[in-house]
């Protein structure tokens, strides 16, 4: 699904301007950068599109749905609809990894056998079949990011948004990480993927957008990391 | 229904993975529905009471001499306080005075001709209703005397009255504070889930999927505070009736077996109901908080 953004603006509550008059179109089966200095805004662009947070000004439409319009009731249809890789990966802790990733085709209602083959599958294509009956406490940080990317594809969404899916994890993990990410986009869903890492945005070229103090200030086609103010 | 399956899974994953807070929160519905039976019982007695002492208020006007019973009648019927009017006629009384003098029957045919006048058996709804229609009654002229049960039963009932009105108020406050502490005990279990619950809703769930598992839980907890509740209700009030048999005899309490098993049923129910909606109630304000767009 394509995503628009035109004249975008949040303000958090009293006067903070998180984003200000922001256009972005991203095409349906495209893969995008989001980058930018800390507090530029990628998390809360990644959340108008989630509908975690609502515009104060502008227009978001994904797909074929205007944002402002989506009905309470709509909002769980809409969310299964774009899968998407918290910063803080937001993982029930007391669930297993199996669980974890089962849970989102359960609440679809899905029967429990195709659960448990789609789950199994998903869990096995991020590298951790062996630990799928362990706790997120239990795993480490990259385990855990990664149960997180499983968790945002099992059901397969057209849309998917990953907030630092790299952060604070190695140059090979990362690699894997990017890698799946990748196999993702190349299945037709349109990627975005907020991130500060130089040497994958680097060795992996696609459209960058960057975002300073909630503006877009850069957007190249096969763009290279250069943040302004980090050097 | 595969979300029901998952429901119910979840619900057995909520009690058992949390068995301590659940354990509490049955602990405290049972000693909660305990208190609100205990104070149900004392009120359904004291309205028992009174019912009975009201029903045992008689009213007894004689007549005259030679008069007959008709203008006290009309009198008593377009009262809207009476309860029911029986006329007695000198015949019946008459009867009634041989019955209840037995072998010394024979002395009353004695008196030749019956000197028994005509009498009405008046019972009205309350006890206040009484004075005024004594009052009345002896005004009439065909009106010879009037008898009633005296100030001590009108007294009995007074008391049993405030003690009723004390009882419902008790009742009521009682039944506010379980709702209450129900309530508390088990959106503290919710609240410690919040972020589970905002995340489930963050990834696409509904909240009613959400909820189903929560409100099982409530329903389950409820119910089964309710059932230790009855149980040590039950034991208590059966030995509480053995003791008001054995020393205060003239005390009326309930001991009607459909009567108390409908209250115990209702009980149930009440604990249930309340399990299951405060559960509701408590998760929703979490997931609606996941709903609403910031
Ligand atoms: N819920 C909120 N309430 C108030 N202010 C917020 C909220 N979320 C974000 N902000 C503010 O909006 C600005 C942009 O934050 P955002 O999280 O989008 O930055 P970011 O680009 O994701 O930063 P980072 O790279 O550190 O994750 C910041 O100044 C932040 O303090
Ligand atoms: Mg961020």
């Amino acid at each position: 699904m394509d995503i628009r953004l035109s004249g975008v603006t949040k303000i958090f509550e009293p006067d903070i301007v998180a984003l200000e008059d922001v256009y972005l179109s991203v095409d349906s089966g495209e893969f995008l950068y989001l980058v930018g200095m800390t507090g530029s805004g990628k998390t809360t662009l990644l959340r108008l599109i989630s509908r975690e947070y609502a515009p104060t000004r502008g227009q978001i439409s994904v797909g074929d749905r205007n944002l402002r319009k989506l009905r309470q009731s709509e909002l769980p249809y809409y969310r299964r609809e774009v899968g998407v890789v918290f910063q803080d990966f937001k993982l029930l802790q007391n669930l297993t990894v199996f669980e974890n990733v089962a849970f989102v085709l359960e609440a679809m209602g899905i029967p429990p056998k195709l659960v448990e083959g789609r789950a199994n599958e998903v869990i096995d294509q991020v590298g951790l079949w062996r630990r799928r009956f362990l706790k997120p406490p239990q795993l480490s940080g990259g385990e855990q990011q990664r149960v997180a990317i499983a968790r945002a594809m099992v059901n397969s969404p057209s849309v998917f948004l990953a907030d630092e899916p790299t952060g604070n994890l190695d140059m090979r993990t990362s690699e894997e990480i990017m890698r799946l990410l990748l196999s993702i986009n190349a299945a037709g869903t349109t990627v975005i993927v907020a991130t500060h890492d130089q040497h994958l945005v680097d060795s992996y070229r696609q459209r960058l957008v960057e975002l300073h103090n909630g503006r877009t200030k850069r957007d190249e086609r096969r763009g290279r990391y250069f943040v302004d103010g980090e050097l | 229904m595969a979300s029901f399956r998952y429901a119910l899974r979840d619900t057995m994953r909520l009690l058992s993975r949390h068995w301590g807070l659940s354990a509490l929160t049955l602990l405290t519905a049972a000693s909660v529905l305990y208190i609100l039976g205990f104070a149900s019982l004392f009120a359904m007695n004291m309205r028992y009471m009174i019912s009975r002492i009201e029903g045992a208020l008689v009213v007894q006007a004689y007549m005259k001499r030679g008069e007959t019973a008709d203008q006290a009648l009309e009198l008593t019927r377009s009262s809207p306080n009476v309860a029911s009017v029986r006329v007695i006629s000198p015949d019946e009384a008459l009867e009634r005075l041989r019955a209840k003098l037995g072998n010394q029957a024979r002395a009353v045919t004695l008196l030749g001709e019956n000197p028994l006048p005509w009498s009405l058996e008046i019972q009205v709804q309350k006890v206040e209703h009484i004075t005024p229609l004594v009052r009345d009654l002896m005004v009439l002229p065909s009106v010879e005397e009037v008898l009633y049960s005296g100030k001590l039963v009108e007294r009995l009932a007074v008391i049993s009255r405030a003690s009723a009105a004390v009882s419902g108020v008790v009742l009521l406050l009682t039944l506010l504070i379980s709702t209450l502490v129900i309530y508390n005990t088990i959106r503290i279990a919710i609240y410690s889930r919040k972020e589970e619950i905002e995340v489930m809703v963050l990834i696409g769930a509904t909240p009613t999927y959400i909820s189903l598992p929560f409100v099982f839980q409530g329903m389950i907890l409820g119910a089964g505070g309710a059932l230790l509740a009855i149980l040590g209700l039950w034991s208590t009030y059966s030995s509480a009736v053995e003791a008001v048999r054995s020393t205060l005899a003239f005390v009326d309490i309930i001991v009607d077996r459909r009567l108390l098993g409908q209250f115990f049923i209702f009980l149930f129910g009440a604990g249930a109901t309340t399990g299951w909606m405060c559960s509701w109630i408590a998760v929703h304000r979490f997931t609606s908080r996941g709903m609403r767009s910031r």
